[in-house]
């Protein structure tokens, strides 16, 4: 079998149709003072702490207009599309409302008093003590970011933020190399992008400044990338995660972090990640699997990977006698500090959070960065704004970030994802070593691979999947109904890829998409042609982002569409 | 008076919809048990006995609105606003469809009342109705009481059986004064549903086609299977994806609920985005060459094999049987 690498088979897209200028007459346009592009922690921190800062700038407020913050928000609520572990560093909640003790919070379950990590064969469970350093978890939260999407909304909406749920920021309008807003996408089309009966236009948003906070695998913010030459010095990586929680009987006392099986440890599979098992209270637990895209086996999929994980006898003790009531999936970021971006700010716009790639992946870390970014960026914002309310640089953004624990941990951590690819023995070791010496050792810069370069291959990884039982293991679909979503079927189609492909790499889709989205024709799977069609089905697409790393790419889909994560 | 009304809809051929007439034996039975009595609201100019032989499903009377027109929401909702007014009615309750949902949000709105959509059922607690409502993708069932007068119940599509008791009702003719804004639409035309010969919401036989046909062409045969019991075809979401057949008849979660009293499923995988659109059909068969597919453990009865060569012989052995 021949290996070929996704970036081969580019997707026909263009980021430059991402960007424009504002193309609405002047008295239709919808002027606000900050659009915010995402109501995740990133976002909704920031709105809350512009309106903060605001309650003490009664002039700036009046200049910003009737709509001095709005959010733009592309799923049916914030929060339903929100996806985490999540133990949170209690340290940005502690800033955002001092009042409100992290404990109190709606979304947090409880604090993490125990962590313990374990080391899977295929059948039995040997803890690594002490735990590896970037695994504890003590003092950290375990909170449901769904659940932080629709309390920070809430917050902000009582604090006066506008909030423009179901809405897509589908192009970000650049004049003269300055950001002047957003424009949002277009409702009620078809499947061959026809006007449907209930057709709405989008609008241009025109905004003093926009703040991309658009998460993982951000539309307009890679466009950006691309129009103001951000891009990191190594391109961006991510991991995928499939989540489940259960209700289960008995409560779980720990934090728990697996490495090993059922990832195989071989360098050449690359299967790179670890499973996470949290508490939620006394009823339910999540757990879920992260692997990196850059995995080799076509057939390789981290859906099937977790079926086949809650078989082990460590799992099935923990949610024996449970019943799944969540299921989720979501790319992270993971190319750490080299793929951070050049600056965080250009004239009239900012970049915060996972957008930015503020995520440290060897501590499973990034949902307080993402908020003490959007604090930041609220900060630069009204303090630029504050002395010339046409102001359109926010570079002290930049050195807010430069200088916050945000850039000195992924600096710290900045090579220690890497050498896992290389396989779990000397990966681990090198691992332990950087996290011993904080990244002192060895020091320097491995380099970060693109994960669709990586070449890839028909393997056998799917031999090992269990087949559904409908209690213990479920299929994708099942899951992708269990997300919440109900998009319409005539929905026009928002992944772009090449649909006449190598077998290896329309496999790859198809094992890789945790929400059955890419089928490959029975009778060509059969016949074992070299090239064969990848059909599309966008409608059950749960926007992990997963198919912009491995060669294709992901665009927005209508706004409401998608999942509507309740409490992942 | 405990009563319960109910609107009564008819075509143009002044023969009255399924899922009224299935509302109408709901709400008498109901109504015996709470002491009072279902009435039906009837608009348009249909005869003395088609409007008394809503008698025969438990209608005890039945309020004529001749002058008002069939079709659209409001003017209806001036008739029911009036009869509930003046009779003292404590429930409205709609059988499925567009319409029912139309004027049965309407009327809430009229009359400042609570509602209820997409029931499934209704029962009696303490004297009073209680809907039952499908929540959270229908993993739920949530018990809805009205704390006010009337309480409008509007059903899913075929949530309420039709069931015939005989009887004639009384037939009472009302004068309604419509609203300003109720003569401001008016009806152009009437047809059928997006390109259905029939309609899958009715049938009480359908044959479901799936991805195991094969192509467009296995179609075909589950036409002739529908024909020769009478019956009509449904198709699965990846079929009408596919361009196989059209989506007025889609079943499922993105197309329509239907709970025919036979469900043949040819082809059919059984995927969760299907079954919620047809898990409560009364019995279920199932044709498939994997013997893994989801479909077989909801299935009443599963037949493990090629449905080629199975539906083909099986449309033979009924025409046979029927004497074709």
């Amino acid at each position: 079998m021949p290996a070929v690498a996704p970036s081969e088979f580019p997707p026909p897209f263009d980021s430059a149709d991402a960007i424009g200028p504002p193309t609405d007459p002047a008295e239709e346009r919808i002027e606000v003072g900050v659009a915010i592009v995402g109501g995740g922690p990133a976002g909704l921190a920031c709105a809350n702490r512009l309106m903060q800062l605001l309650e003490d700038e009664p002039e700036l407020t009046e200049k910003l207009g009737e709509v001095p913050v709005a959010v733009i928000e592309k799923g049916k609520v914030p929060g339903a599309h929100l996806l985490s572990g999540a133990n949170v560093d209690p340290s940005a909640l502690e800033r955002l409302f001092p009042d409100l003790p992290p404990a109190e919070w709606p979304p947090v379950y409880q604090e993490v008093t125990k962590d313990a990590t374990y080391f899977l064969t295929p059948g039995k469970a040997f803890p690594l003590k002490p735990p590896p350093p970037n695994f504890r978890k003590e003092g950290t939260y375990t909170l449901s970011v769904s659940k932080l999407g629709r309390f920070l909304a809430e917050k902000a909406e009582e604090a006066g933020v506008y909030i423009l749920s179901e809405t897509a920021a589908t192009k970000l309008l650049v004049e003269d190399r300055i950001v002047r807003g957003v424009r949002s996408g277009d409702r009620g089309r078809g499947k061959d992008g026809e006007e449907l009966g209930n057709f709405e236009p989008g609008s241009d948003v025109i905004a003093k400044a926009t703040v991309l906070a658009e998460g993982t695998i951000g539309h307009l913010t890679y466009a950006a990338y691309d129009h103001f030459d951000l891009h990191g010095s190594d391109p961006q990586a991510w991991e995928l995660g499939v989540k489940e929680i259960w209700e289960v009987p008995k409560p779980l006392d720990r934090v728990i972090h697996t490495l090993g099986w059922p990832l195989r440890w071989g360098p050449k599979y690359k299967e790179a990640g670890g499973s996470f098992i949290y508490p939620m209270g006394e009823d339910k637990v999540c757990f879920g699997l992260v692997v990196g895209l850059d995995t080799t086996d076509a057939t390789f999929s981290v859906h099937d990977a977790l079926q086949q994980f809650k078989t082990h006898p460590f799992v099935k003790k923990i949610i024996e006698g449970g019943k799944r009531v969540g299921w989720g999936a979501k790319t992270i970021p993971s190319g750490g500090y080299w793929a951070l971006p050049k600056r965080f700010s250009v004239p009239g716009m900012l970049i915060a959070g996972d957008a930015a790639g503020m995520v440290n992946i060897a501590e499973l870390a990034g949902v307080h960065y993402a908020m003490h970014a959007g604090m930041h960026a609220a900060e630069a914002i009204v303090e630029s704004l504050k002395n010339d309310v046409d102001s359109v640089n926010f570079e002290s953004y930049d050195a807010a970030i430069r200088d916050s624990e945000i850039e000195k941990d992924l600096y710290r951590s900045r090579n220690m994802k890497q050498p896992l690819t290389k396989g779990l023995i000397f990966g681990g070791m090198m691992g332990s070593a950087m996290v011993a010496t904080k990244g002192a050792f060895p020091g320097g810069h491995w380099k970060v691979e693109d994960n669709a370069d990586v070449p890839v291959e028909i393997g056998r990884a799917a031999e090992k999947y269990p087949q559904p039982d409908n209690e213990l293991t479920f299929n994708k679909l099942d899951s992708v109904f269990l997300s919440g979503n109900a998009t319409r079927d005539d929905a026009p189609n928002h992944v772009r890829i090449q649909t006449r492909v190598p077998r290896e790499v329309a496999q790859t889709w198809v094992s890789m998409c945790p929400a059955q989205v890419y089928e490959i024709p029975e009778e060509q799977l059969e016949n074992g042609a070299a090239e064969v069609d990848v059909h599309v089905t966008a409608s059950n697409c749960v926007q992990c982002g997963a198919i912009t790393a491995k060669g294709g790419r992901l665009t927005l889909p209508e706004g409401g569409d998608g999942p509507l994560y309740q409490e992942t | 008076m405990a009563g319960i009304l109910v609107y009564a809809l008819h075509d143009d051929e002044g023969d009255f919809n399924k899922n009224s007439l299935g509302a109408i034996s709901a709400a008498a039975k109901l109504a015996a048990e709470v002491g009072g009595e279902a009435a039906a609201v009837v608009v348009g100019e249909v005869g003395d006995e088609a409007c008394a032989a809503l008698g025969n499903y438990g209608a005890a009377k039945v309020y004529r609105a001749k002058s008002v027109p069939e079709g659209l929401a409001q003017p209806i909702v001036d008739a029911m606003a009036k009869v509930i007014d003046e009779e003292g009615f404590s429930y409205a309750l709609f059988g499925g469809g567009l319409l029912g949902f139309e004027i049965g949000a309407g009327l809430t709105a009229r009359l400042g009342a609570g509602v209820t959509m997409e029931v499934t059922e209704v029962k009696v607690r303490d004297g009073k109705l209680v809907a039952e409502r499908p929540i959270l993708q229908d993993s739920q069932i949530a018990d809805v009481g009205y704390v006010s007068e009337p309480g409008i119940i509007i059903g899913r599509l075929n949530a309420f059986d039709i069931e015939e008791s005989g009887g004639s009702a009384e037939v009472v003719d009302v004068e309604v004064e419509l609203s300003p804004w109720s003569t401001k639409a008016s009806m152009v035309q009437r047809g059928e549903q997006r390109g259905a010969d029939v309609n899958i919401e009715d049938a009480e036989i359908l044959v479901g086609g799936g991805r195991g046909l094969g192509a467009a062409e296995g179609f075909e045969l589950c036409e002739e299977l529908a024909g020769a019991m009478g019956g009509a075809v449904a198709a699965t979401r990846a079929v009408v994806d596919a361009g196989w057949y059209p989506y007025a008849a889609q079943i499922g979660q993105t197309g329509k609920t239907v709970a025919p009293k036979l469900y043949l499923a040819a082809g059919v995988s059984g995927a969760i985005q299907h079954k919620v659109g047809m898990q409560s059909s009364e019995n279920i068969l199932a044709i498939n060459k994997d013997p893994n597919a989801p479909i077989f453990e909801f299935s009443d009865l599963g037949v493990v094999g090629d449905l080629h060569k199975i539906v083909p012989k099986l449309t033979e052995a009924i025409k046979a049987k029927k004497g074709e």
